[in-house]
Formats: C-alpha cells, structure tokens, sequence
C-alpha cells in the first residue's frame, strides 16, 4: 500500500536530482570548468598562452572517441568497471552536498556518508590499476593507499571541528544544520577559533583530487600515471572526468564547510556565487600550488599530513571545544 | 552529432608520446623547446603522454638502431587508433650521418607507414610545430574514417 503511494512526480525529482541537476550533467559541466581555469592559470603563472578552456572538455571527447585496449593479462571486468564505480560513487556525492540551498539528498549524518563516498572513486581507482596487471600501476597504488591515508586523518579532524562548531552542545553531522548555522551567523571562515581548520582544508583538497604536489600515486613523470597506465580509449576518459568532478566535489565541500554553502534564495545566483567560489577555492589550493611546488615524496607527504596539516587541523579542534 | 564533436575534438587534444630511437639527443631537446613557455605547444592542446596508451601521436627520433627496433616497433602498437606517426629530424627517414653503420637497422619506413616527417637536423621548434599542427590534422582525417 505504501509503495502505490510514491508520487511520479517523486521520482521524476529523483531522477532530475541524479542525472541533470546537481547530479551528473551539472556536475561534469562544472568540473569542466574548473579543470579548465586550473589549466588556464597554471599556464599563466608560468608566462605561458595556455590552452584554450575548453581544453579538459576536448580532451575528454577525444578519448572517447579512440580505441580502447584491455592488456591480455588484466582481469578484464574489473578493469572495465573501477572507472564507472568512481564515477557513480562521485555524483552520490554531490547530491549530499548543499550547492546554493539546495541540498537533494539530505539526512543526519551527511558528513559521514561523504567521507566514506569520498574514498570509493580513489579506491576504484586503485582497483582498475591492481587490475591491469602493469607494475607501474602496482607501485602507483600502493602509494594512492598511502595518500589515502594521509589524508584522512585531518579531514576527519576539520569536520569534528565544523561540526562542533556548529552543532553547540553536541557535535552535528549533517551539513544541512552546518550550512544553516552559518546563515544565521557568520560564515566559519571569519571565526578565528576555524581558521587553521580551514587552511588544514586547502591541503586536503588537492591531496584528495590528486593534483600536483601531491600527486604521488599518478606522478607521470616517474611512473607513468601510476594505476592509469594501461588505460586508454573510454575508461581513460572517466577517469579524467571523475578527476574533474572531484574538484569540484571538494571545493563545493569546502565552501559548504566553511563559507555557509552560499545562500540567497534565488537558485540561478546561488549557482553562480558557488560556481565563482568554486573557481576561487580552486585558484588559490590547487593552481597556485602547483604552479609553485615540485612534487612531495610518499614519504614526506605522509609525514607533512601527519603533522603540520593534521596539527592545523587539531588546534581548531581543541579552540573550538574548550574556547 | 555527439559523432561530430568527437571528431572535431580530435584535433584538438593531441598527446604526444616521444620515442628515442639512439638519437644524438639534438632533437629531443628541441621537441622539449616546443613545449617551453616560449613557443608553448600547450595552447594548441599537446601534452606529452607518460604511457604510450594515452598518446594519438608517435613522434620517433633518432636512427632506429638495431637495439632499439623491436622496442619502437612494440610501442607504436601499444598505441591506440586512431594514431599518426612523426618522424623527427633527418635520422629516422634517412639515418643521417649513422647511415651505413653496424649498429643502424633504420630507416623508420622500413617497418611502418610515417605521417609525418620534420625535416632538419636539429629541426627548428617553429618547424616541428608546423609538423605537429599537420599531425593533429592527419588524425582528424583518420578518426574520422573509422566506422
Ligand atoms: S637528426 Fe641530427 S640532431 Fe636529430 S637525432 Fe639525428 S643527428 Fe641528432
């Protein structure tokens, strides 16, 4: 009886959610974009023309279009399926994220169904690299495993932090009351006690989107992009698209954290001022960064997390409980 | 139409993937040049591929000796269609100066059909641009007469 009561219309705003908006088409326009610009300022930087913005979308088409090639001793639907399952587990994702007000698929717990989202489309990836049977994919997952965990412990430390922040007595987990606390006050970036949370969180992201210095698992010019080595043709193509996306994830994730999701009420603006903070967060944590640094050894990313960016990340923690 | 904007994408991400084939070295440097702030062949979309598996173009340097035949040979075919050929200076389509020796299995045409050849020894960047720039042409044409 219940199930007769679930409204077309319901579902139709499901499948809005997942495929057009925030779902799949939004969210590969946008990171896009964003890999775009990062391209574009990077080339800057370096008193380079560039290449055009577009580039990242031309690149993707054009693998699409190339042959793909599954080596004969890789485990062939395990190859073929990591970069769908990336790419699947990236668009769940976004729906938890409010981008302008808008949140699809908000419960009590969104923080915690994101971190564990977050770590599937680098698994998938390490997945589809141990799959292809190339030893350079094997010592480019093992170090992917090492970043993971790098990585995790801070962010980890800065969403206790937010959460408690905004969560009073308690600490929240759902970003839904996150981005509204901050709506109702300021947003956490102007609250002195989140500030060393907040830079702990311009690390992570490019750690977590794999973008140089960071790119120790993927690092081309060591050992040949690591677990995408053997890839070529369409699989090739979803992962460079996921990579994309994932920037725009984390930005997004950033400035729901921290900048109160960019609220309004009218959606058009709040999608453009996500979209124009999006690109900012992106300029100042991954273009800049790469632009300026060579690339970290495993080991020294490993401790640099472990320490600095950890300890950033802990000191908000500990002002935030007991200031 | 998605068909057309594939094809047309075609010509606009080349990745290059650079064989040394027992160069000197003169034109390794000079395809290097290209992709320096200077000439910069980004803006035309060239990236230097780390895996022969995601490049569209081969660009082989040097004579081809006989060391190193079966590794090109074996890395062209890594490549996936569609894909195009470049020879870079005199070495790979004439041997140059190595020409009669021992150690000189080349010319490159001798084992595959070449696209594309920069003439020089070392070629200018300007020329090898002009070479790629046809390349990326060459590989519109053949993505576009596949299926
Ligand atoms: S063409 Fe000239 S510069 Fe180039 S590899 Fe041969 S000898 Fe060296």
């Amino acid at each position: 009886m219940d199930i007769m009561n679930i409204d077309i219309m319901d579902i139709l705003m499901y499948a809005v959610y997942i495929l057009i908006f925030p779902g799949l088409l939004f969210t590969c326009v946008f990171g896009l974009w964003l890999a775009g610009i990062d391209r574009k300022v990077v080339a800057r930087m370096q008193h380079r023309k560039g290449p055009p913005l577009a580039q990242p979308a031309y690149d993707f088409l054009k693998l699409l279009g190339k042959e793909c090639i599954v080596p004969d001793g890789a485990a062939r639907i395990t190859f073929l399926a990591a970069p769908w399952l990336g790419l699947a587990s990236l668009v769940v994702t976004v729906l938890f994220i409010p981008i302008g007000g808008l949140q699809a698929f908000g419960t009590g717990g969104d923080t915690v169904v994101i971190l564990y989202l977050l770590t599937i489309p680098t698994l998938a990836m390490i997945l589809g690299g141990s799959a292809s049977g190339s030893p350079f994919a094997g010592v480019g997952s093992s170090r992917t495993m090492v970043a993971i965990m790098s990585y995790e412990l801070p962010l980890i430390l800065i969403i206790l932090a937010v959460g408690k922040a905004a969560g009073g007595y308690g600490v929240t987990f759902s970003l839904g009351q996150i981005t509204l606390f901050q709506y109702l006050t300021a947003p956490f970036i102007l609250d002195w006690r989140l500030v060393p949370a907040a830079i702990a969180m311009l690390f992570v992201i490019p750690c977590e989107v794999g973008q140089h210095p960071f790119d120790v698992g993927e690092a081309e010019t060591e050992i040949c992009e690591g677990p995408l080595v053997e890839y070529s043709g369409a699989p090739l193509a979803v992962f460079k698209l996921s990579h994309a996306i994932k920037m725009f994830v984390m930005t997004a994730l950033f400035s729901a954290l921290f900048l109160g999701g960019v609220t309004t009420g009218m959606l058009w603006l709040d999608i453009v001022l996500t979209l124009a903070f999006c690109s900012v967060v992106t300029l100042v944590c991954m273009s800049l960064l790469h632009a300026i640094s060579a690339r970290f050894r495993v080991e020294q990313l490993f401790k640099f997390f472990w320490t600095v960016v950890s300890g950033l990340a802990l000191v908000s923690l500990l002002l935030v409980w007991f200031c | 139409m998605f068909k057309k904007l594939i094809d047309n994408a075609a010509s606009k991400s080349p990745w290059l993937f650079h064989i040394n084939a027992g160069s000197c070295n003169g034109c390794d440097i000079e395809l290097v040049a290209v992709l320096t702030p200077r000439y910069d062949a980004e803006r035309l979309g060239f990236k230097l591929a780390g895996t022969p598996r995601h490049a569209d173009i081969v660009v082989v340097s040097g004579p081809v000796t006989v060391q190193s035949l079966d590794r090109v040979l074996r890395t062209i075919e890594q490549v996936p269609e569609p894909r195009v050929i470049v020879t870079l200076g005199s070495c790979p389509r004439s041997c140059n100066v190595f020409k009669g020796s021992y150690a000189v299995a080349g010319p490159l045409d001798k084992y595959v059909p070449i696209d594309v050849s920069i003439a020089g020894c070392a070629p200018k960047p300007e020329a090898i641009i002009d070479g790629l720039a046809l390349a990326t042409k060459i590989l519109k044409e053949k993505r576009e007469a596949m299926k």
